[in-house]
């Protein structure tokens, strides 16, 4: 006789069960997500976030077993990273006549990102390992994750952090474009892009094709830009 | 479709190697987006394979941050000490960040 103990203890000891527990709530997440007329609020990785994270603390299993199982999407992330050069070259006809205030945007964007975040925690008397995970997470977490490494910063937090500043651009973008009057659609994918990278950048996607381009070509220029700019910067201010 | 996915994953490998040998400074996926724009570029098209598999890595990007982000349980102790600082971070520099390009690009553009 095979009890439910013994399926579990099978199921858990094999990457499968955080696959299946991470590729099912992101269908759940999607599902929400258009459900909710892809309102920006209802964020899908958001959603498969708290969803796989409340789960796993209930059956108790660690994150680091958790990952084990996980790192095959993980390993991902870098495939996908590689992989934006397709819509950055698709983008690339579209930069022509507007190069110089796409950088000038970028380079202000990519300023203004680590300042604030760093300047307003470091007010709020954050300790020293929260600031340094602030630098890089305006940058697609895959980028953001080895440029902490490079920094001596904690890749997990920093990735954390790029993912909430994902979560959170895609979620108020709207608004805060709103408010400032940015109508054309590549002016507002592009500012999404720089800000949100990769999460902005599907959002994006989701609203308008020519919004989806310009998020992806300011998310590789940002990274591109940020993993070499932000170490440097990074080690002159420290 | 495997075609496609083998040539992202062998610039994907390039990266790596540049990356370890030649440029420690830049992540090797970093350096592989670069090699593999070089390509499409020489090429002056995409690979229909390598725009296929591309496409649909870059939709589900989101699902690809998950694992990573759920490391979020590691950090909760610290992060509520820290709650209201790294809170007021995110959202204000999240906001700005949105903000300043969008204003930057709506004052230089010019309508063409």
């Amino acid at each position: 006789m095979i009890t439910i103990h013994e399926i579990w203890v099978y199921l858990s000891g094999s990457p499968l069960l955080a696959l299946i527990l991470t590729l099912g709530a992101y269908q759940l997440g999607v599902l929400a997500y258009e459900r909710a007329a892809r309102n920006p609020l209802a964020n899908p990785v958001l959603i498969t976030v708290t969803l796989i994270a409340v789960t796993i603390t209930l059956i108790g299993m660690p994150y680091a077993e958790y990952f084990e199982g996980a790192q095959f999407v993980h390993f991902l992330l870098g495939t996908a990273t590689v992989a934006l050069a397709v819509p950055i070259y698709n983008g690339l006809g579209a930069l022509r006549g507007r190069v110089v205030p796409l950088f000038v945007a970028l380079v202000c964007g990519g300023a203004v990102s680590i300042a604030s975040a760093v300047g307003i925690a470091a007010l709020l008397g954050a300790d020293g390992t929260i600031l340094g995970a602030l630098w890089a997470k305006s940058v697609t977490a895959p980028i953001a994750m080895g440029v902490a490494e490079r920094i001596g910063i904690s890749p997990t937090l920093t990735a954390v952090f790029a993912v909430s500043t994902g979560i959170l651009g895609a979620m108020l973008a709207r608004f805060v474009l709103d408010a400032v009057g940015s109508k054309a659609w590549w002016q507002r994918g592009f500012a999404l892009g720089v800000a949100s990278h990769g999460i902005g950048t599907s959002r994006a996607f989701s609203v308008s094709e020519e919004a989806g381009t310009y998020a992806g070509l300011a998310m590789g220029l940002h990274g591109i830009a940020g993993a070499v700019l932000i170490p440097l910067a990074f080690r002159m201010a420290s | 479709m495997i075609s496609g996915l083998v040539q992202i994953l062998l610039f994907q490998g390039a990266g790596e190697l540049v990356s370890n040998f030649l440029l420690p400074l830049i992540p090797g996926p970093v350096i592989g987006l670069v090699l593999l724009l070089a390509y499409l570029a020489a090429r002056r098209r995409v690979p229909e394979d390598v725009d296929r598999v591309g496409s649909a890595l870059v939709q589900h990007l989101g699902l690809l941050f998950v694992p990573a982000a759920v490391g979020v349980v590691l950090f909760l102790p610290q992060l509520r000490s820290n709650g209201l600082a790294v809170a007021l971070a995110l959202v204000v520099s999240v906001v700005l960040t949105i903000a300043v390009p969008a204003l930057v690009l709506r004052v230089l553009a010019r309508p063409r």
